[in-house]
């Protein structure tokens, strides 16, 4: 019998901490609502093919079959329905969606993570320029500024540049490619015995640093300056100077940091990456990009879209949890019902007290160290 | 700035590695002297814990340790998600397939291979278009084929003397097995410069070290 168990990686959620995650979304999606964008809700239970587009290693979902033997997930993430919902409907672009939700990855058995993660997110689909990123950025800061979440860095990437640069070296294919694993990998003794034959080469500074080329927006930017001009490096480098300064500009506070050695955090993203983190999380607090590949409207023609999504679970770990205050009990007979009530709105948390009697209620003001609030005193 | 926190595998991995650690300007005095204490903060940059080697990644994925020392044997068998940044030149072997000299690896039936690695050695059969039967052991692989138990094994040889000793032959190596530094994904973006530094200075005395073996083994 397992009917007094959890399965592994779930978890009940109650008390301070579950009512901190309350108002963590609602805040959030007051945020989202209030910039005009609207609700999206789907499913929890999906075919499997809608996330084929995910690398399956980082996402194994909780599989099962529906009665045709179709395999079923409960999804593992919240932006490729939106791409179904896009391709299937036909709904009119540009839209702003908000979404709310958890989403279920099976993670490694008995290593204490959990499998179900909450998260709160936009998609902005059907504007190609660069104001839609940074629209997605100012939400994710405006957010963090919301939960009074200080020193925030964001850390910006592009899922292009990598490509970009390798196409330049003078190397044969496959070295490129193993390359380009061996820097993802960051597999530093495997990088530099494959690098070795450019030692000399304009591209020498440049690959020497590449595997650290993080951090620091300005000194990864010389870094790159290093590399033989070329157009396509240049284009990018220009639009994440531009964001930089409009997040300077926004949030004076926040640190921007760059790195443009990493693959980008999804397998569809197309243009620019970001992920938000403090010092102190053990997880990303947001995570957003550009994919403008994935998503066909209705006669199957590219749709450009970018989306940011909150770790809220990630959030809460952060936040402070209030101190537990001091409850007041309200104690009253049964035909004082109407008095209690009004009771109940005038103090502040407070609770009916449902206690059969005067002695019971007392007993559970002192174990549970409530106030009690008695209306019942001095009537018979 | 909070010292980092450093899971390393006891044991043999953590014999050869201290010294590594040490010559590369680490204070290692707690380290070396341990008794029974498993955390060690001697370096006031450094926080040591002594785990074993299937932990290390548990510590690191949960956040809770910034940077692990492990063997690839470990980091293979668990399909590790962090970044593995520096081979050291200690704790190199290799993974074998071996069994008693009446084995014949060309035998037409399921074979039963026993190992303490069931995911290498999956991979491995499916690499070579096998199907077996594996079962997993935890210590003294060697005797699986020698009582019976199973038709071969895969498992982990330093200098082959165990193997001897019991009367086993190499049918075919496998992937090479050594110590890596293995770095928490965001840690490395909230410590960059700390561990930057460690990983520069670790790999010149790794370097070092190597070179130093390296000339002992050709003047024996």
């Amino acid at each position: 019998m397992k009917n007094k168990n959890l399965p592994n990686g779930t978890r009940d959620e109650f008390g301070s901490q579950a009512e901190v995650k309350e108002q963590l979304q609602i805040k959030l999606l007051d945020l989202f609502k209030n910039r005009g964008f609207r609700k999206l809700t789907t499913p929890v239970v999906e075919y499997s093919d809608v996330f084929k587009p995910l690398s399956a290693d980082n996402y194994r979902p909780y599989q099962f079959l529906d009665e045709q033997g179709e395999t079923l997930v409960l999804r593992p993430d919240l932006t490729l329905p939106v791409a179904r919902v896009m391709s299937t409907t036909g709904i009119e672009l540009p839209v702003k969606w908000y979404y709310n939700g958890d989403v279920f990855r099976v993670k490694k058995r008995l290593s204490g993570s959990y499998n179900q993660i909450t998260q709160a997110g936009i998609e902005i689909i059907g504007y190609k320029g660069l104001k839609a990123d940074w629209e997605c950025l100012q939400v994710a800061l405006s957010g963090c500024r919301q939960l009074n979440l200080a020193d925030v860095t964001v850390e910006l990437s592009q899922a292009k540049f990598v490509e970009a640069v390798i196409r330049q070296l003078p190397l044969p294919d496959p070295t490129k490619a193993s390359l380009k694993q061996a820097l993802f990998d960051k597999d530093l003794s495997r990088y530099q015995s494959l690098w070795a034959p450019l030692t000399g080469t304009a591209f020498e500074k440049f690959l020497s640093e590449w595997p650290w080329l993080f951090g620091d927006f300005n000194q990864v930017i010389k870094i790159v300056e290093t590399l033989p001009r070329a157009v396509e490096v240049e284009k990018i480098v220009k639009s994440l100077i531009a964001t930089k300064s409009f997040l300077n500009q926004q949030f004076p506070e926040d640190h921007v940091t760059l790195d443009l050695s990493v693959p980008s955090p999804q397998s569809y993203y197309t243009g620019m990456a970001f992920r938000g983190f403090t010092g102190k999380s053990a997880d990303y607090l947001f995570s957003g990009g550009r994919y403008d590949d994935l998503l066909t409207n209705f006669q199957k023609v590219k749709v450009s879209a970018v989306g940011v999504a909150f770790d809220v679970d990630a959030l809460v770990e952060r936040a402070e949890l209030p101190v537990d205050q001091r409850q007041t009990l309200i104690y009253f007979d049964d035909d004082q019902w109407e008095l209690a009530e009004s009771k109940l709105a005038e103090v502040q948390n407070a609770t009916l007290c449902l206690s059969q009697s005067r002695q019971a209620a007392k007993q559970l003001a002192d174990s549970t160290g409530s106030r009690l609030l008695d209306l019942t005193k001095g009537r018979q | 700035m909070a010292p980092i926190k450093i899971a390393l595998t006891k044991g043999r991995t953590e014999q050869q590695v201290v010294p590594l650690l040490a010559a590369s300007g680490i204070n290692c005095s707690g380290l070396r002297n341990k008794g029974r204490k498993l955390i060690f903060k001697d370096d006031p940059r450094y926080e040591f814990i002594l785990v074993k080697g299937p932990d290390v990644l548990t510590y690191l994925n949960s956040g809770t340790v910034q940077v692990g020392i492990v063997g690839s044997d470990i980091l293979d068998e668990q399909t590790n998600f962090q970044y593995a940044m520096l081979n050291l030149s200690v704790g190199k072997c290799r993974f074998v397939l071996a069994s008693t000299a009446d084995f014949n690896p060309q035998q037409q039936r399921r074979k039963i291979i026993a190992t303490k690695y069931p995911n290498i050695t999956k991979r491995y059969f499916e690499g070579i278009g096998e199907d077996v039967e594996i079962i997993k052991i935890e210590g003294s692989v060697e005797l699986a084929p020698l009582i019976g138990l199973a038709d071969a094994i895969v498992d982990i040889v330093e200098t082959g003397t165990t193997l001897r000793e019991n009367n086993l032959k190499v049918y075919a190596k496998l992937q090479p097995v050594n110590t890596k530094l293995v770095v928490n994904r965001l840690a490395l973006r909230q410590y960059q410069p700390q561990i930057k530094t460690l990983i520069k200075n670790l790999q010149a005395a790794d370097q070092q070290a190597a070179r130093a073996n390296q000339i002992e083994e050709l003047s024996k």
